[in-house]
């Protein structure tokens, strides 16, 4: 016999994606789905941007498949934190989330990032509860990303180019990273920023504070 | 690695589904996975193979529709479908405003049960 089903097989996830953004929703928050590779420097992103001029109150959950280093990285800095070690599956989902968002102090908070498992594959096809994906490059990964990665590069409201003071000792054609991106995702907004140096930094905790005050 | 998250939620679905409406047995389960949905078929199958034996979708085969990307272009207004699994622009007026339509999915159709 045979049985209709008609079902999304992420309906799980999603559904509980939606439990997470009602959550943040009620409590006033932004809440940002960073994801890159390993080692782009999106925990350098953040120690960055707590360390601005800013109003911003920022929580972080940090994903990795183990350790507590860049928990701690973010705790040094005084901003609440949760650190998730998923066990070595490659991408965080709804419920990991779900689980720890009693450990932040939600009501005290403007933005929440939510660091992913370094991947760029899998994170892109989970939604944890997020208003935004925002993803980071690190300009030394190569020109050719966009098009071997595209889902994260069409998922992504933002892009962030980090390490962009390298770029004058590698042979990557920046052009045709945001060329790419573009026409991956024509409305993606693009920052080219250098966590080391500070570079770009400052224009992009503006933007972040105009998108949290969206919600 | 993530295609076993998808298994594991797939077969969740059809144990749910069997146990509300009293089914014992699943003989095949059909899916659609878009081609832009980043699932490997193949990887897929795989990961049902390794995990369906403690399930009622034991005895199940696991049977993929692939679905191409497919786009309505905002300049030209042509529909395309294409064989990449992505669009970077219209393939009939080469422009870049267009919108998916198609190629995203991750849907269980229906299955086979007794």
């Amino acid at each position: 016999m045979k049985v209709k089903v008609v079902t999304k097989i992420l309906e799980a996830n999603e559904r509980i994606a939606l439990e997470n953004r009602k959550l943040f929703d009620k409590a006033g928050i932004f809440a940002v789905n960073l994801m890159s590779a390993p080692g782009a420097g999106k925990t350098s992103l953040l120690e960055k941007t707590l360390s601005a001029n800013s109003d911003l109150r920022i929580g972080v959950i940090e994903g990795d498949i183990a350790g507590s280093d860049d928990s701690e990285r973010i705790e040094r800095l005084g901003a609440p934190v949760v650190q998730i070690n998923t066990g070595g599956a490659c991408h965080l989902d709804a419920n990991m989330i779900n689980e720890v968002l009693d450990d932040l102090p939600l009501d005290e908070l403007d933005i929440v990032f939510i660091e992913n498992v370094g991947n760029l594959v899998c994170p892109a096809e989970f939604k944890v509860g997020e208003d935004m994906k925002i993803m980071l490059l690190g300009v030394t990964e190569g020109h050719d990303k966009p098009l071997k990665y595209p889902l994260m590069f069409q998922e992504s409201s933002a892009l962030i180019l980090n390490k962009i003071d390298l770029l004058p000792y590698t042979d990557v054609d920046i052009d045709k990273v945001k060329k790419d991106s573009l026409s991956l995702n024509p409305g993606l907004r693009i920052f080219e920023v250098s966590c080391r140096t500070g570079q770009g930094i400052s224009e992009w905790v503006k933007w972040l504070e105009t998108q949290a005050r969206k919600i | 690695m993530h295609e076993a998250s998808i298994a594991l939620n797939l077969i969740e679905i059809v144990s749910e589904q069997c146990r509300k409406n009293g089914f014992n047995r699943i003989d095949s389960i059909n899916v659609r996975i878009g081609r832009a949905s980043g699932v490997r078929p193949d990887a897929l199958i795989f990961a049902f193979e390794a995990i369906k034996n403690d399930s009622i979708a034991k005895d199940a085969s696991l049977n993929i529709e692939q679905v191409p990307v497919s786009g309505l272009c905002k300049n030209c207004n042509n529909s395309f479908t294409v064989d990449e699994e992505y669009v970077l622009c219209c393939p009939v007026c080469k422009g870049g405003s267009f919108r998916i339509t198609a190629g995203r999915e991750m849907d269980i159709v229906d299955m086979d049960v007794s």
